[in-house]
């Protein structure tokens, strides 16, 4: 199969996942109980001032009438206005989205770098002290809960030594004119260090463990045999040949947990009291504000479905057997 | 030009004990000779090869014997010496499943040009020219060095595997059973290619196989190993026709001659031996039909039996009888019940 064709159909599939989504997420909020006027109910509104307010937001209508509406409006970019704000869902979020994407991102590329290079020396150095330091130091890691490894970096950082602030995302009344202007800066890049080194000391654990069992695979294969026979140096025999191999399995694991670590995402910002996406969704869901939680989702969600999508395109280019099957 | 002399290779086990896969092996080779290895599953002879050329895995090592190359003890090399001076210029080797001897990730081509440019001072396109070259010497197309791996059938990895151990013009190949993973036909033609090749650069063969007819269609010699020793070695027509050993003859006995109707597959009965505690006396002695006494308490030293014929075994000089005795199903059937046992004791 060509690389041309591959593409068009991994798009394809692309499409019709996203359909998917979508779909789900409408029936999900729906079959969920309440809606944004159940709130208010004991507050003493009445059945008309409700119907009023249902109607309003559209919800007075048939369910694929509902669908319909609801499609056209995600398709074209439009995420719905909040019930608990009154304000479009985009202008609440997109801040907090980006704060997220800072926070985890970062945190995230860190933890698998050191993971990826972690794991393929340890797997290198198989049956040595360095290898059984290596994992046990790792599993620490892996076992030790988010919230805690916070907390702790906290009280040695901020209370005892004094070094970083304590929580927020910039210092106190700064104003910032343009976009990149808001995180370029070293008022974030201060704030962030615990944050990210939390999220880093928590997600690293993953890649660690997954490269070592990848590379201890990959040594085992003829291939290393006979490029140690060839009297190739042992450095070029690591990086070129066994963790390039080893690697492969690793770009589809990026793309799942990217997902499942935006979600998680929530208790960083808890911790340091991070103006980011997670909190937000916790709020949103607690006030039953349906439109802002839907769209929480939908981004969470589409950041899983597009890190799969470019997994397996980088696939490609990493492992020349993809091309063809 | 490869002089063997009392190669001990042992590999230690986790608690206690190690394994001694070679047993002391004294055998030479001379240039432009391909010589056979054969023997059975755990008999010594690809762990032989690996201490040929350093590639054993880590738990092994060699602790007694000169490996002698052209003049110089390969034990005494270091790493480092090793990789530079010996590796692939010198000793290089086509591995058994050729499929999995490339690197999936990159083309063969450039697999080619990277052993080339580790050992020599080329450009990249001088090596590629001469991949090419190597190819077409092969049989397979030059415009196909741009392919990976996967795009190659079974056959054409093998060929190409055969250039690239062929790159740096080394003087000693060792091929680890290099066909096993192919059908009869190709198996044949690829041993021919192989041949010819090796007579042209007029370099030496290690062929490994546990199959007796694919050595004697182009070995020079053929050494027949046996728990970690040679127990026989000579050129190829004495092993054949006329061997000494009471194994030997047996694994003639597994494999039919065409020419030669009405005959039984006799196979030897028993399991290899216990390399964890070699016992005393001849490691063949559980599983031979012509063991005596003192088969089972002296072990029997390597024997010259005419031009370069040489035996370890107590009853060697009478071939007649043992060839004529080995041919009869009856004689591997009666044997004592002493191989089982041995083999129970291994498992504890």
């Amino acid at each position: 199969m060509s690389l041309k064709k591959y593409v068009v159909r991994r798009i394809g599939q692309l499409i019709v996942t996203y359909w998917a989504f979508l779909t789900l997420l409408f029936v999900v909020f729906r079959l969920a109980p309440g809606d944004p006027t159940s709130m208010y109910l004991q507050e003493g509104l009445s059945a008309e001032e409700r119907e009023a307010i249902l109607a309003r937001h559209g919800l007075d209508q048939p369910l694929h009438i509902q669908y319909v509406e609801y499609m056209t409006q995600y398709l074209t970019g439009d995420l719905g206005q909040s019930f608990r704000h009154g304000v479009p869902v985009w202008d609440v979020l997109v801040v907090r989205f980006f704060n997220t994407i800072i926070l985890m991102g970062l945190a995230f590329a860190i933890a698998y770098l050191i993971g990826v290079t972690v794991g393929a020396f340890i797997g290198w150095v198989r049956g040595t002290r360095k290898e059984k330091t290596g994992i046990v130091v790792t599993l620490i890691a892996r076992s030790s809960p988010e919230f805690w490894i916070g907390i702790l970096l906290l009280m040695v950082f901020t209370f005892y030594l004094g070094w970083f602030p304590s929580g927020g995302i910039r210092p106190p009344g700064t104003e910032y004119e343009t976009f990149l202007g808001r995180y370029l800066n070293w008022g974030v890049a201060y704030h962030l260090v615990l944050p990210v080194l939390t999220g880093v000391i928590y997600y690293m654990a993953t890649p660690t463990l997954l490269m070592r069992s990848s590379m201890i695979n990959v040594l085992n294969s003829d291939f290393i045999q006979i490029k140690k026979a060839e009297g190739i140096p042992e450095y070029i025999i690591l990086y070129k040949h066994a963790a390039r191999n080893s690697i492969l399995p690793m770009t589809t694991v990026v793309a799942l947990v990217v997902g499942m670590s935006i979600g998680g995402s929530l208790v960083i910002e808890t911790v340091f009291s991070w103006p980011g996406m997670g909190r937000e969704m916790v709020e949103s869901v607690t006030y039953n504000d349906y439109p802002l939680a839907q769209a929480i989702f939908f981004l969470m969600g589409s950041l899983v479905i597009w890190m799969n999508f470019v997994a397996d395109l980088a696939y490609v280019y990493l492992d020349p057997r993809v091309r063809y099957d | 030009m490869l002089e063997l002399t009392d190669v001990h290779v042992e590999y230690e086990m986790e608690g206690d004990g190690s394994v001694h896969a070679v047993n002391g092996v004294s055998i030479s080779l001379e240039e432009n000779k391909i010589l056979g290895l054969i023997g059975e599953s755990g008999s010594g002879k690809s762990t032989l090869a690996k201490a040929i050329i350093r590639l054993l895995a880590k738990n092994g090592h060699v602790p007694e014997g000169a490996i002698e190359y052209k003049e110089t003890d390969l034990t005494e090399l270091s790493d480092r010496e090793f990789r530079t001076e010996i590796r692939w210029d010198e000793i290089s080797m086509v591995p058994q499943n050729a499929m999995n001897g490339f690197d999936p990730v990159y083309t063969v081509g450039n697999q080619i040009v990277q052993a080339i440019r580790t050992h020599e001072d080329v450009s990249k396109g001088e090596a590629r020219e001469r991949a090419r070259a190597l190819f077409e010497q092969l049989g397979i197309d030059p415009g196909r060095i741009d392919d990976y791996p996967h795009q190659f059938s079974g056959g054409m990895a093998q060929r190409a595997m055969i250039a690239l151990a062929l790159a740096l013009d080394p003087s000693l190949i060792i091929a680890d059973e290099p066909t096993t993973a192919l059908d009869v036909v190709i198996q044949d033609r690829i041993l021919q290619t192989l041949r010819d090749l090796q007579q042209e650069i007029e370099s030496s063969v290690i062929l490994i196989t546990h199959d007796i007819s694919v050595v004697s269609d182009i070995c020079d010699e053929i050494a027949v190993m046996y728990g970690g020793r040679v127990v026989e070695h000579a050129d190829v027509e004495t092993i054949i026709k006329e061997p000494r050993h009471p194994y030997t003859l047996g694994l003639r006995n597994a494999f039919p001659d065409i020419e030669e109707d009405d005959q039984d597959l006799i196979s030897i009965p028993g399991t290899p031996p216990d390399l964890v505690e070699p016992p005393e006396g001849c490691g063949f002695a559980p599983r031979c039909p012509f063991a005596t006494d003192e088969c089972w308490d002296v072990t029997p030293e390597p024997e010259e039996y005419g031009d370069g014929h040489v035996v370890e075994c107590h009853r060697a000089d009478e071939q007649e009888l043992l060839t004529e005795e080995a041919k009869r199903k009856e004689t591997w059937m009666d044997l004592e019940t002493e191989p089982q046992q041995v083999a129970e004791e291994a498992d504890d």
